[in-house]
């Protein structure tokens, strides 16, 4: 043995330090690489733009002061507004041969039923299916008969759906306990007693789906206007939906949860937010049947309700004025003076008309007519809905890709693989997602504000990593997200709105050639209220000139 | 010199770790179930290194050179040991006996290690030094190993990679220390030789990654492949064996050259035998040509239309020779046009009727293909067919799938068509099931058959029809694009069959 070798050398403190120094250091070095690659590679390679209401042309509507229009011209009627409401007051005047026009803000028309495209896929904008509308609602299924989507009854009465329009299997998923399970009520490694309490509620939502008040009316119909009006369920109208399930033994996470998302997916707000009213609606309030489709099915397309709405444009394609700013509507003896700013042309013009339908939210109806009172009790949910295009879409573990895919407590309500509509077996280069996010962490005002703050960096990190969450690699598989802020995305049916002196109030405009009609009347922002409303304004301008 | 020591018992750490970790991995990509893979793999592997403490007791002399030939030893098992799971894990019959047996083999070597290294320099240090620095270095090593395995090694180098690279480190060990301490050294020059062969080994391996992992995915296969080609729709897989050449879509059995016939002449010919007019044909699907060979047999045919999804599978059977000898040139025939389109899509845009169509899709195995067995694809497969077109439908096996057999038959019949459900036995599919159906009643309307089947005669077609008591009828629901029960179905009965 060499001498050297045999010497006793301690390791000393300072060796020591010097050794995990380096160890230490490396594995810093490299934890940091790492990171960085994640980093700054995730984010920057995505390309988008924010989309939105034009907010900033609709706020001159506060500001007034417009120059007197110097052109003016005449119709019978005039639909201020092209969302499904006003859309659908002009397939009816159209129908009964009564000239009318309609005014956009906008370039394009829908509102919330808009829709938009690349070159891989259209994708909706916003509202992007319609559940089997009730039996009774016979106004809905002929507009679906007409639109080639309803194509007969069977010998028990039921509505045959075109089955390319009915969502493909498979439907829904949620991410939960890491890994996705079929349909959206939690069930993968939920307790049995909570389970079990889910079991109880939704049995206790098909009593209720049924349940009739006093006057023989439905407790819970579609349209709103049509449900009972009983004080014994009307009531429920004065607490939350969580004060309720509390009330009503309900204390399981999961389901407390899965009402949350539901309140959220059709309100923009959780259920304490929320009325009981409202909130049991979600699920009593669709009675649909078909013969073809289990009841909770529903319809929808690649570019969602972008396909209704293309539907009911055909009957006012020629009538339709877009990037029309209305600032003032103006009872003038028989007639109605509505003033608006062409917003290419830059400047004013005047239309008058024998009737005005005013298919516009209360926020902006109220501005619009002279000396109304400020309509403090209607709550608007902002939203935020992005179109995410990217390589692929990782399957997960579990349950395969659904048309619906949400995540358990996320933030967001998910995602909507709208492409899954497609036919074809060949899917296109890039795949399409749609994301929702109801803004509800903060009251709406400030919500909005946030909203309308952030930039597009900021809502793609915000967006890749709420997908990440349940598809860890998604960073880089994203190419493009387009985002669309719905500053006043829908009406919301807070405690006590629905039954409120208000709401009732606002029905009628107070001039008789002049008719509100939006979903925000019904106080559900829904088509089928938007589809009602529009309906009901037009058979009152049909009504008014026979009379 | 001390440093060395403790640099190598860093190492020998960072690999002992890195191993198990490889083991883990692989066996939870290939077996399933992460959580208990890794938690028995991680079990098995520390009780493997317990009885290499225990054995370290019988090393008494020469610890030097054993130490050295245990290091080479360790760096060959835990170098080889994935690709060598990867290669076997098609092959074995009992998967988990070679994988826990690696496992306690690189255990008890990895377990020799440290008490033979710690025997080595107990009378060079301190004990209490001597303890202290080895366990501080093997903590390290440890941590180092969980840090850059998940971070670095998987994502870059993979798996088979990652563990030739940590064989050959510990290799580097055994021969720095090899050349160290040559003149303490027995048998020096041998054991160099054997380190160097190993390194070489390794690097082989290392080099030569992806080519085993080709290798082993072409393993998942009876015979030989001969072909391979992935198109953005499926991966094509060709094999041969002396008598017989097979194609895979997706690894599925589409036909064996032995006994095509049988599936191939019981598609085309009864339909052919109940269709009137018999002019304008129509293929879904089919890109093999073997549909389209059969049906140029007749030829009163004037045109063959012929539309499947994929380029690269239309392309394959016009050109291989292999492969146009089995299906006689058809996809060249001047009477057929190709059309590489999706069949649906197709459909919708198509204008032209015709007197017969043959659909063979694959299997409904997935909700895509699930589509294309659809009422909505019934019903609008009718527009391009006339009042007495007939079709068939090829149904997957009533034997195994006797609900998703019948399931095509009740979504035929619920679009208002009439049926005849029949089947026949193709020895490498087994019993298979077809669906002939039409918008008019079904009739023989020709006795004539052309010359030359090896199986299919007009005397045999009312036995196909008959179905014993495990293939018959069943209740079932039709499937819909809102429903998909028939891939269901399709899941339920063969997931059953595989288990």
């Amino acid at each position: 043995m060499n001498g050297e070798n045999t010497r006793s050398n301690t390791l000393t403190r300072k060796d020591f330090l010097r050794y995990m120094a380096l160890i230490a250091g490396g594995s810093i070095t490299v934890g940091q690489y790492v990171a960085c690659q994640n980093k700054t590679d995730r984010y920057a390679h995505i390309t988008g733009k924010i989309n939105g209401a034009s907010a900033a042309i609709g706020h001159r509507i506060r500001e007034g002061s417009f120059p007197v229009p110097e052109v003016t011209t005449y119709t019978d009627t005039l639909i201020v507004g092209s969302g499904i409401a006003g859309l659908a007051a002009a397939r009816k005047l159209q129908q009964q041969g009564i000239d009318f026009k309609v005014l956009e803000l906008e370039p394009t028309p829908g509102g919330n039923a808009g829709f938009g495209k690349n070159a891989y896929a259209a994708y909706p904008l916003g509202a992007h299916y319609l559940p089997l509308p009730n039996l009774q609602h016979t106004a809905l299924l002929e507009l679906l008969e007409e639109a080639g989507m309803l194509t007969g009854y069977d010998a028990a009465g039921l509505p045959i759906y075109r089955e390319t329009d009915l969502c493909f299997d498979p439907e829904e998923r949620l991410f939960i306990h890491d890994r996705w399970q079929e349909g959206l009520v939690p069930q993968f490694g939920v307790q049995a007693a909570a389970l079990s309490e889910i079991q109880r509620f939704l049995a206790e939502m098909e009593r209720l789906r049924q349940v009739k008040g006093a006057d023989q009316l439905f407790a819970f119909d579609i349209p709103v206007a049509n449900s009972s009006a009983d004080p014994v369920y009307t009531a429920l109208d004065q607490i939350s939906m969580r004060t309720w399930l509390e009330q009503k033994g309900y204390h399981s996470e999961e389901l407390h949860w899965y009402l949350d998302y539901c309140c959220r997916d059709d309100y923009g707000a959780d259920a304490a937010a929320i009325s009981a009213w409202a909130g049991i609606h979600y699920f009593a309030g669709r009675k649909g049947k078909a013969a073809n489709a289990e009841s909770s099915q529903v319809l929808t397309w690649p570019e969602g309700n972008g396909r209704l709405m293309q539907h009911l444009l055909q009957f006012s394609k020629e009538s339709l004025l877009p990037n029309s700013l209305v600032y003032q509507v103006t009872p003038a003896g028989d007639k109605v003076q509505v003033d608006y700013l062409d917003v290419h042309q830059g400047i004013t013009k005047r239309i008058v008309a024998d009737h005005c339908i005013l298919a516009v939210p209360q926020f902006v109806g109220r501005r619009l007519l002279p000396a109304r009172p400020p309509a403090a009790n209607f709550v608007y949910s902002p939203w935020l809905v992005a179109n995410i295009t990217l390589d692929n879409i990782p399957a997960g573990s579990g349950y395969p890709l659904c048309w619906d895919n949400v995540v358990y407590k996320g933030r967001s309500l998910g995602y909507v693989n709208a492409q899954q509509q497609n036919i074809s077996q060949i899917s296109p280069d890039k795949q399409v997602i749609t994301w929702y996010l109801p803004l509800d962490h903060l009251d709406p005002v400030n919500s909005r504000k946030y909203a309308l703050g952030l930039d597009h960096a900021h809502w793609v990190k915000l967006i890749a990593d709420d997908l990440a969450i349940a598809h860890r690699h998604i960073h880089a598989l994203i190419r493009r997200i387009d985002v669309q802020v719905w500053g006043h995305g829908m009406i919301r049916p807070h405690p006590g709105f629905l039954t409120s002196q208000e709401r009732h109030a606002v029905q009628q405009s107070g001039h008789s050639n002049i008719f509100f009609a939006h979903s925000d009347l019904s106080g559900i922002s829904i088509f089928e209220e938007a589809f009602y409303h529009g309906n009901k304004a037009a058979e009152n301008v049909i009504a008014r000139r026979r009379s | 010199m001390e440093a060395l020591l403790f640099f190598s018992v860093f190492v020998i750490a960072t690999c002992g770790l890195i191993y198990e970790l490889v083991a883990g991995t692989l066996a939870s990509y290939l077996l399933g179930d992460s959580v208990t893979q890794f938690s028995t793999i991680i079990g098995a592997y520390l009780f493997a290194m317990g009885i290499g403490a225990w054995l370290s007791r019988f090393f008494k002399k020469e610890l030097l050179s054993w130490f050295i030939q245990l290091e080479i030893l360790v760096g060959l098992i835990g170098g080889i040991s994935s690709a060598a799971l990867f290669l076997l894990f098609e092959h074995a019959l009992s998967f988990r006996l070679i994988l826990y047996m690696l496992v306690g083999l690189t255990g008890i070597l990895v377990g020799l290690e440290l008490p033979l290294l710690m025997n080595i320099l107990k009378n060079r240090y301190e004990f209490r030094d001597l303890v202290s620095r080895v366990f501080t270095f093997d903590y390290i090593g440890a941590l180092l190993a969980s840090i850059v395995f998940p971070l670095l090694l998987v994502p870059y180098l993979g798996l088979i990679r990652t563990s030739c690279f940590f064989g050959i480190l510990n290799v580097l060990v055994a021969m720095i220390v090899l050349v160290k301490f040559r003149s303490e050294i027995k048998w020096a020059a041998y054991l160099k030789i054997k380190a160097v062969a190993v390194i070489l080994f390794l690097s082989g391996i290392f080099f030569w990654a992806n080519e085993i992992m080709t290798f082993s995915e072409g393993m998942a296969f009876r015979d030989p492949v001969i072909f391979t080609h992935s198109s953005p729709y499926q991966r094509i897989v060709l094999t041969r064996s002396k008598s017989d050449l097979r194609l895979y879509l997706n690894g599925n059995l589409q036909f064996s050259s032995a006994d095509e016939y049988r599936y191939h002449e019981a598609l085309v010919h009864p339909v052919m035998m109940y269709g009137g007019s018999r002019r304008k044909i129509l293929i879904l699907g089919g890109g093999d040509g073997m549909a389209a060979r059969e049906l140029l047999k007749y030829p009163e045919i004037e045109h063959i239309t012929l539309v499947d999804l994929d380029p690269s599978m239309t392309r394959l059977f016009k050109e291989n020779t292999l492969l146009t000898k089995l299906n006689s040139n058809s996809l060249l025939s001047p009477k057929l046009t190709i059309v590489n389109a999706d069949a649906f899509q197709w459909l919708k845009e198509n204008k032209e009727t015709f007197n017969i169509a043959i659909i063979d899709f694959p299997d409904p195995g997935n909700y895509a293909v699930g589509k294309l067995y659809t009422t909505a694809f019934y019903r609008q497969l009718r527009h391009s067919l006339n009042d007495s077109s007939v079709i068939v439908v090829q149904s997957t096996s009533p034997y195994v799938a006797p609900k998703a057999f019948w399931c095509v038959n009740t979504t035929l019949l619920t679009c208002g068509y009439k049926t005849i459900p029949y089947h026949t036995y193709v020895p490498s599919f087994g019993e298979w099931g077809y669906v002939m159906a039409s918008p008019a009643a079904l009739y023989q309307q020709h006795d004539q058959l052309p010359e030359g089947l090896r199986y299919f005669a007009a005397g045999v077609f009312p036995q196909m029809r008959l179905f014993t008591a495990d293939m018959d009828k069943r209740a079932v629901r039709p499937n819909q694009l809102n429903n998909q029960v028939l891939v269901q179905y399709f899941e339920d009965e063969w997931g059953k069959y595989q288990e």
